[in-house]
């Protein structure tokens, strides 16, 4: 009994004590220039894709084409910003654009019955086909030099806070998060108890393709330009920081606080590290590696208070 | 009817593709063309037979079924050790052996957390797969780490009977496993474990050496694959998860080809030839590449969709 | 020597006593049947013959040698094959390889197909007369002949004895007799055979001797040549009346709920029935007598062929759980784990779920008007739990019950459906419910019950229907029936067309 009230607890302390391990081994890491780096230029992307992520394993799924999303959006963003729309509008479509990615699969899981792992493994297909050749084979799109954006220091921080608010908010508090969680744990009681599945299917699968639609238009504001398939990058430390994310949970729920942490987690071991000095591929193994402790120890402690 | 359509269309819209191409490209039908497809298809396809023993051996359902995703990954690893020793001037029987004990460990690790530590496959070869990514950058630093072999040499450009060395990796490890997974009491048993596992058990089987032994095989493709990848490649490459994807897609497709709509080794098989006679094609045709994605894409998504409601309607 | 003797064999799970000194002999080359209600002890009695489960105490003998513990692998070396209730083959698999897997034939290395394939045929025609076409897959066929298939493959093993385990369910009459004729040619040819089931009328056809099971102990043995199954019947059920079966009078309004001349395939034929307003209507069958469809039927999660249904004289499109609930209807379902309740959800989230309208406002649900609902529902419902955060899994079956019940209390349902209400669940739990679902009509809903306690359905029920294969084969008033009665005419021991004439329903 007391050993579960414990488990929550974990990546919090794994967290501080690497946190303290780089403080004492790397002297800038506490510093406000690295911090602030570290959360302006890594986090923000990630944590955004992460927290659509989060909805959908919390619908007891998963979403492959949150990369399809994001550059989608980012393509529509810089396009419409060069013939000459404002950034207002440009910001619409290319949500539009995101939320145009998100109905697909809607339609696929929802209506078609498709597994999500397939049906968005097919989406990211026809998307990456889609953008190749919008693309030309990968060449970037740069936004005209006078129409540039510069995206304002905190800026990009206080959109993942919004974000993370909204979404998690709703998630924990809201009508749709108390369904969208007795669909992911219990799908038949939730069938039984008269909720919509496919109305809860598309929802998530909108609000995700939305959270990528933002991460997209920042992206795209940041390097004043669409570099395609560059969204891909985010998936799997997406789903990692989820997963991790999920030990904050007593219920071992994925919830939107503890994915932000669980970003934070692989984000501070990369920056760590490189600032130890450890060669920069080494890091990705250690992440790597500590990515794996983590879940391993999330499902087997679990298991293991289960059958206590 | 839809049943019957999709086991006999299949096949059929596999030689529609190809007489399609046969007339509108010239070259398509030449050996030499098609003895390139194989050849082609080889990395791919061996990949995707390693999937394959896995989805047999855990069920494909696909969020709590057999999944492997660290096989590129395993891939670029296992190339990387290849190259890496081959510079510094092993013995070539030993380079190999030991790259091929580099995939079967991964196998080892994959399958242990699967079944000791009770992973979902989906995660546990997911996390996995980070690691390898990390272990081959550190051996190849981000570069491309080129070697020499005549091993090498003999994979990428020798030939027997006018096949290419390659084709004939691809087609002899499709033989050897159809004979292990389709046709020994190891691979029957293997898919009663996958398909039904209480009943295997009611059987007497052990399910869990038979999911072990699943992740081993991959290991093991993977590596085999690796060594064809050195010799496209004349050594590492860095690209190699993004072939992830495809090997994944290219997996679930075979299950179109099999009579019984269920994931197997020739039906992979020709699932990578498809995908390859694709991408083969559309070069001849001056089509561009990026369309192979996208339909890939489409063609998983039928291909699922309509399984899926095969299997929803159809229970006596 | 008999061919299986357990004698005394007590087992306990937790603080449910299953066994209590039961026993069990087979004489050799007979056909034993073993009957007894649900939570008589046969399924935990054969777990412990097949290896699955250890006795606490007793002793198994097989063909005359005892053992102390036994492992699946060992009985399967001892001759003991069973037929289990789920099919257990493997639904891609080819008929030669379901016969064969685990124990293949083989050329060299390899699996040998049409070898399999060629016995597979041979043995077909040999023992059952009976041929599939060339390479089909176990998919492909019905449940009578996957169920050939499952004794064809127990048989290739050589077995001395063969457990069958409710074997005819999914089966209809014509598949019953063949599966009869087949017991009895395998008798003839030397096999003791050990047949569970719950109908009666098999029992009484194709047993030599019948041991009955009651609260884990064997209450008696029997042949049937001798004894009626009536006289069968009664042995089972006979218990002494200790739960309280709290009934108020409630004045009996309108019909609530009208089923008309419903009839899905293979499940169930021109079922016409009402329930009024104030009256709980009890349903009983055992599997396969449509029951169970039925009531699916009536909240939507099947579809009926033909037929209607009427809500307080609307009628109804159920084509899904969710149009059942706006009309009014709520389910208390039989799957406790998986569909009455999510056991990882907590108490409050459970009892909130089916009408979570009521909790929100602008999207967000009001944890205050949860939480004093649910305070409310837990101290009407006297749910015992740790707090309505504790997740569902940690109460017990009856507080469980409770909780699944609970969440359609919110919406004042007209009509509640309740599928096996007490199973699982301890007896002081049990009048509670009972007394919920007095509470229930009393505040002017209608109740449907499907249960197969008999006592319970005469305690609490106004009227009680009773299907057989299909039909209604009988109509009674709880005051005039007693558990025999409901019993013969459920497992069919009462022939369908000398049932007592059913009132026609009245307004």
């Amino acid at each position: 009994m007391k050993l579960r009230a414990l488990l929550p607890l974990t990546l919090p302390l794994v967290f501080g004590v690497i946190v303290v391990v780089f403080a004492v081994q790397a002297p800038g890491f506490l510093s406000a220039g690295n911090l602030k780096s570290l959360v302006l230029n890594n986090f923000v992307l990630l944590a955004i894709v992460s927290i659509g992520m989060t909805y959908a394993v919390a619908a007891g799924g998963i979403d492959l084409s949150v990369g399809t999303a994001l550059d989608f959006a980012s393509f529509s963003f810089v396009v419409l910003l060069n013939s000459g729309h404002g950034w207002a509008v440009a910001a619409a479509g290319a949500l539009a654009a995101a939320l145009l990615v998100g109905l697909v699969n809607a339609v696929l899981i929802g209506g078609l019955r498709i597994s999500p792992f397939l049906a968005t493994l097919g989406t990211l297909f026809i998307g990456t086909s889609a953008q190749q050749l919008l693309s030309d084979g990968g060449q970037p799109i740069y936004i005209a030099q006078g129409l540039k954006l510069g995206v304002a220091g905190l800026t990009p921080l206080l959109v993942v806070l919004g974000l993370a608010l909204f979404y998690g908010v709703l998630l924990a508090r809201g009508r749709l998060g108390r369904e969208l969680l007795a669909q992911g744990t219990q799908p038949l009681l939730a069938y039984y108890s008269g909720l919509s599945v496919r109305r809860i299917v598309t929802v998530v699968a909108l609000a995700t393709a939305l959270a990528c639609g933002v991460a997209g238009v920042l992206l795209g504001a940041t390097v004043s330009a669409y570099v395609p398939l560059s969204g891909n990058a985010f998936l799997l430390n997406a789903i990692g920081a989820v997963f991790i994310g999920t030990t904050l949970s007593r219920q071992g729920r994925a919830n939107v606080f503890g994915t932000l942490l669980g970003v934070l987690f692989i984000n501070v071991i990369a920056n760590g590290l490189l600032l130890i000095g450890w060669n920069f591929y080494w890091q990705q193994v250690a992440t790597g590696v500590l990515i794996f402790g983590v879940l391993t120890f999330s499902f087997a402690s679990r298991r293991l208070v289960e059958l206590a | 009817m839809l049943e019957a359509l999709l086991r006999r269309g299949s096949v059929g819209v596999f030689l529609a593709i190809l007489v399609g191409f046969a007339v509108a490209a010239p070259n398509f039908l030449s050996v030499g063309n098609l003895a390139n497809v194989f050849s082609q298809s080889a990395i791919l396809g061996v990949l995707a037979f390693g999937l394959t023993c896995v989805i047999i051996g855990g069920g494909s359902n696909v969020v709590a079924g057999g999944l492997d995703l660290s096989l590129a990954a395993n891939l670029g690893l296992c190339a990387a050790v290849f190259s890496r020793l081959n510079n510094v001037g092993l013995a070539l029987w030993l380079t190999v052996s030991l790259t091929l004990a580099c995939g079967v460990a991964v196998g080892l690790v994959n399958g242990l957390a699967v079944v000791l530590l009770r992973l979902p496959p989906l995660l546990a070869t997911l996390a996995s797969m980070n690691v390898l990514a990390g272990l081959e950058l550190v051996l190849t630093e981000n570069t491309v780490v080129s070697t020499d072999s005549p091993l090498l040499d003999l994979l990428s450009g020798g030939a027997w009977l006018g096949v290419p060395a390659l084709a004939w990796v691809l087609l002899v490890t499709a033989g050897l496993l159809t004979l292990l997974i389709q046709h020994s009491p190891y691979g029957l048993r293997l898919h009663a474990v996958g398909e039904y596992p209480q009943a295997a058990e009611a059987a007497g089987l052990r399910n869990a050496r038979y999911v072990l032994s699943s992740y081993l095989l991959s290991g093991l493709c993977a590596a085999v694959a690796a060594l064809c990848s050195a010799a496209f490649f004349s050594g590492s490459t860095t690209g190699s998860g993004d072939m992830l994807l495809s090997v994944v897609a290219i997996a679930f497709l075979g299950v179109v080809f099999s009579r019984r709509l269920v994931a197997s080794i020739p039906g992979t098989l020709f699932a990578a030839l498809l995908i390859g006679f694709l991408i083969n094609g559309f070069q001849l045709l001056n089509v561009s590449s990026f369309w192979v994605n996208g339909v890939q894409g489409v063609l998983i998504l039928l291909v699922v969709a309509a399984s899926s409601a095969l299997s929803r309607g159809g229970h006596p | 020597m008999p061919a299986l003797h357990l004698q005394h064999v007590h087992k306990r799970f937790g603080a449910t006593l299953a066994l209590d000194g039961a026993s069990l002999k087979v004489e050799r080359g007979t056909v034993h049947g073993l009957v007894g209600e649900n939570g008589a002890g046969k399924s935990t009695l054969i777990k412990i013959l097949a290896g699955i489960h250890t006795a606490d105490a007793g002793q198994v003998s097989i063909d005359g040698q005892s053992y102390d513990r036994l492992s699946p692998r060992q009985v399967d070396a001892l001759g003991v094959q069973f037929i289990h209730q789920e099919r257990l083959l493997p639904a891609s698999f080819t008929v030669g390889e379901a016969l064969f897997f685990g124990h293949e034939l083989r050329r060299g290395p390899f699996v040998d197909r049409r070898r399999q394939q060629r016995e597979a045929q041979r043995l077909l025609a040999d023992y059952f007369d009976l041929q599939f076409p060339a390479g089909a897959l176990v998919s492909e066929l019905n449940s009578a002949e996957r169920q050939v298939l499952q004794i064809t493959r127990a048989l290739i093993r050589q077995p001395k004895i063969l457990v069958f385990d409710e074997p005819s369910v999914a089966l209809v009459k014509r598949e019953v007799d063949q599966l009869l004729r087949i017991v009895r040619r395998l008798r003839d040819q030397g096999l003791s055979i050990l047949y569970i089931s719950h109908y009666l009328q098999e029992i009484d056809s194709v047993c030599d001797e019948v041991t009955v099971l009651r609260n884990g102990r064997d209450v008696a043995v029997v042949e049937p040549r001798h004894t009626s199954s009536a006289e069968i019947a009664r042995l089972m059920v006979n218990r002494e009346v200790q739960e309280m079966y709290p009934k108020a009078r409630v004045a009996l309004g309108e019909p609530l709920l009208q089923v008309k001349s419903l009839s899905l395939a293979r499940r169930y034929r021109h079922i016409d029935l009402q329930v009024r307003r104030g009256e709980i209507v009890g349903l009983t069958g055992l599997v396969g007598s449509g029951a169970k469809e039925l009531i699916k039927t009536l909240f939507g999660i099947e579809q009926a062929d033909s037929g209607s249904v009427h809500l307080q004289g609307r009628l109804l499109r159920l084509r899904s759980p969710g149009q059942a609930i706006a009309a009014g209807i709520a389910l208390v379902p039989e799957e406790r784990r998986s569909q009455g309740i999510a056991p990882v959800l907590s108490v409050l989230e459970n009892l909130t779920l089916a009408g979570l309208g009521r909790f929100s406002r602008w999207g967000l649900l009001s944890r205050a008007t949860e939480q004093v609902e649910t305070a409310r529902l837990i101290d009407e419902l006297a749910i015992k739990a740790p707090g309505p955060h504790a997740a569902v899994s940690q109460l017990s079956g009856g507080n469980q019950q409770k909780v699944a019940l609970g969440k359609w209390l919110s919406r004042r349902s007209a009509v509640y459906l309740l599928d096996e209400p007490c199973v699982g669940v301890d007896v002081g739990a049990k009048v509670e419910i009972y007394r919920l679902i007095g509470r229930l009509v009393q505040e002017g809903a209608a109740v449907l019950v499907l249960s197969s306690d008999l006592p319970e359905l005469l305690g609490i029920s106004d009227r009680i229907l009773v299907l057989h294969r299909g039909e209604i084969a009988g109509e009674f008033h709880a005051g005039e029936a007693d558990s025999d009665q409901l019993l013969a005419c459920a497992t069919g021991a009462v022939p369908a067309a000398a049932v007592r004439a059913r009132e026609v329903e009245h307004a």
